[in-house]
């Protein structure tokens, strides 16, 4: 029993940085507070630095995942790609299905880029592309449709062959996907 | 039955598999045309439960060209809530369809009080540690009769008030659920340089008679510390920990793990390739 209180402590210390900075200043109240102080008393001793190494760890292993799913918006926002990614994990827990972190993150851009500049500008249309795609993929729908205001077929095929010449690429995209039935192959259409 | 005998159990059925790789999508229709390079290849078991229908027909067609061994991360054997029973359901699964020679997962945790963590965080070395594994095992052995190795993890997470050192904690999570040893090397070398120790000497601490499957990647350094982010070339302290693995252990197969900045698929088959020399070299295939 204690062992679990201790492992669920752990998993909110390595995977929320406000919850453990608050821990670290006071172990004693925040715990109290999560009703976890039994194993705040065991986990005292815990190193700081350690935590925030495997918290480090943790989420390099979900930019790996994240990049596998998004591998257009990387090549889009380059190096910014993995600070922005770091930047979103800090908080939010990974889910339990393995597509969650790449919607996650989407969102987050979307935030990001309504607060701050994010570019080129085009980068967010092949964001929002990349996640309707995963959740055409993943989530059982029969249509998913997002309109872009951006041309995002050439963009795609520029990303995956190399860069992007400098531009603004406004030009309205539609992108398509759709199953005939639950179990058929995923179609896609995209103009 | 003594101990000698259950390993020999253990190990007397399991086929030599040889050098193979851990897939990632990228690799693709590339690893269909060079399919005789790798011996077998490893999956990630939980991106194909509760799948759409792509990823289904990808699995059905990997597994028409290659032996598949698919490894796990979020049945979390280490997790003192127990097991989730739907999630277990699902590797079932999926394991009676792939019909493969044996699975695995890590001496660790994924998941507590509703959080996943999505990458295995090591247990406390502890005997109350030990029993949650030995009993999230024969749960899963209920419902999975094909044979489980488990994987040491990467971290210096230590757990304060240790009653035993790590070596002699993965020994007894060993013994006590009488499964096999996945023996990551990187996972010993990255450790072992962190924390400043011989990972050697952890090495000849181990079971290593119980040593199934080999893992190996390459990491990168960051801010002083290595990180296991199999994102770069295999290192060649890990390759001299490899040999000296291979050297020592019967090893069925070593796999190599690849998730970042991927290169070209021939750079990758080439370090496939010089595992698979190593373990002629010892005699562990042909």
């Amino acid at each position: 029993m204690e062992l679990a209180l201790q492992q669920k402590l752990v998993a909110r210390l390595v995977t929320d940085r406000e919850f453990r900075e608050s821990f670290f200043a006071n172990p004693a109240k925040v715990a109290a507070h999560e009703g976890l102080t039994v194993a705040a008393e065991g986990l005292a001793q815990m190193h700081h630095e350690q935590l925030r190494q495997f918290a480090r760890l943790l989420r390099t292993r979900r930019l790996a995942q994240v990049s596998v799913q998004m591998p257009l918006t990387r090549r889009a926002l380059g190096m910014r790609f993995a600070d922005l990614f770091r930047n979103y994990a800090v908080n939010p827990q990974p889910g339990k299905r393995p597509f969650e972190d790449g919607l996650g993150f989407a969102k987050y851009l979307e935030e990001y880029a309504s607060a701050e500049q994010l570019g080129p500008e085009w980068a967010l249309s092949i964001a929002r592309y990349e996640a309707a795609k995963i959740e055409a993929t993943w989530l059982d729908r029969r249509l998913t449709v997002r309109f872009l205001p951006h041309a995002a077929r050439r963009l795609a095929t520029m990303l995956k062959t190399g860069d992007v010449p400098p531009g603004s690429y406004h030009r309205p995209s539609v992108a398509i996907w759709w199953r005939a039935t639950e179990s058929s192959r995923l179609k896609h259409w995209l103009w | 039955m003594g101990r000698k005998t259950e390993i020999t159990n253990l190990l007397a059925n399991l086929p030599r598999l040889g050098a193979g790789l851990s897939y990632r999508r990228p690799f693709g229709s590339e690893l269909l045309q060079q399919q005789s390079e790798v011996d077998f290849i490893e999956i990630i078991g939980d991106l194909y439960l509760d799948a759409p229908t792509e990823r289904a027909d990808e699995l059905l067609l990997l597994a028409k060209h290659f032996t598949i061994v698919p490894h796990f991360t979020g049945l979390s054997l280490g997790s003192a809530e127990g097991v989730d029973e739907q999630y277990l359901e699902d590797i079932a699964r999926l394991i009676k369809w792939l019909n493969p020679p044996w699975w695995s997962e890590h001496i660790g945790f994924t998941k507590a009080g509703g959080v996943h963590l999505g990458h295995p965080a090591p247990l406390p070395f502890s005997h109350e540690a030990v029993e949650v594994m030995r009993q999230n095992i024969i749960t899963a052995r209920r419902v999975i009769p094909t044979p489980l190795i488990l994987e040491n993890v990467c971290s210096t997470l230590v757990w304060p008030g240790a009653e035993m050192d790590e070596p002699a904690f993965i020994t007894e999570v060993l013994v006590q659920s009488g499964c096999g040893l996945l023996l990551d090397v990187t996972n010993v070398h990255t450790n072992a340089t962190n924390l400043g120790s011989d990972p050697v000497a952890f090495l000849e601490k181990l079971p290593l008679d119980r040593v199934v499957q080999i893992h190996f990647s390459g990491g990168h350094e960051s801010k002083g510390r290595l990180v296991e982010s199999r994102a770069q070339p295999v290192p060649e302290g890990v390759w001299q920990l490899l040999e000296a693995a291979v050297a020592r252990a019967p090893v069925r197969c070593i796999c190599l793990e690849r998730d970042d900045n991927l290169p070209p698929l021939l750079e990758v088959l080439w370090e496939v390739e010089r595992a698979r020399t190593i373990g002629r070299q010892h005699k562990r295939w042909n």
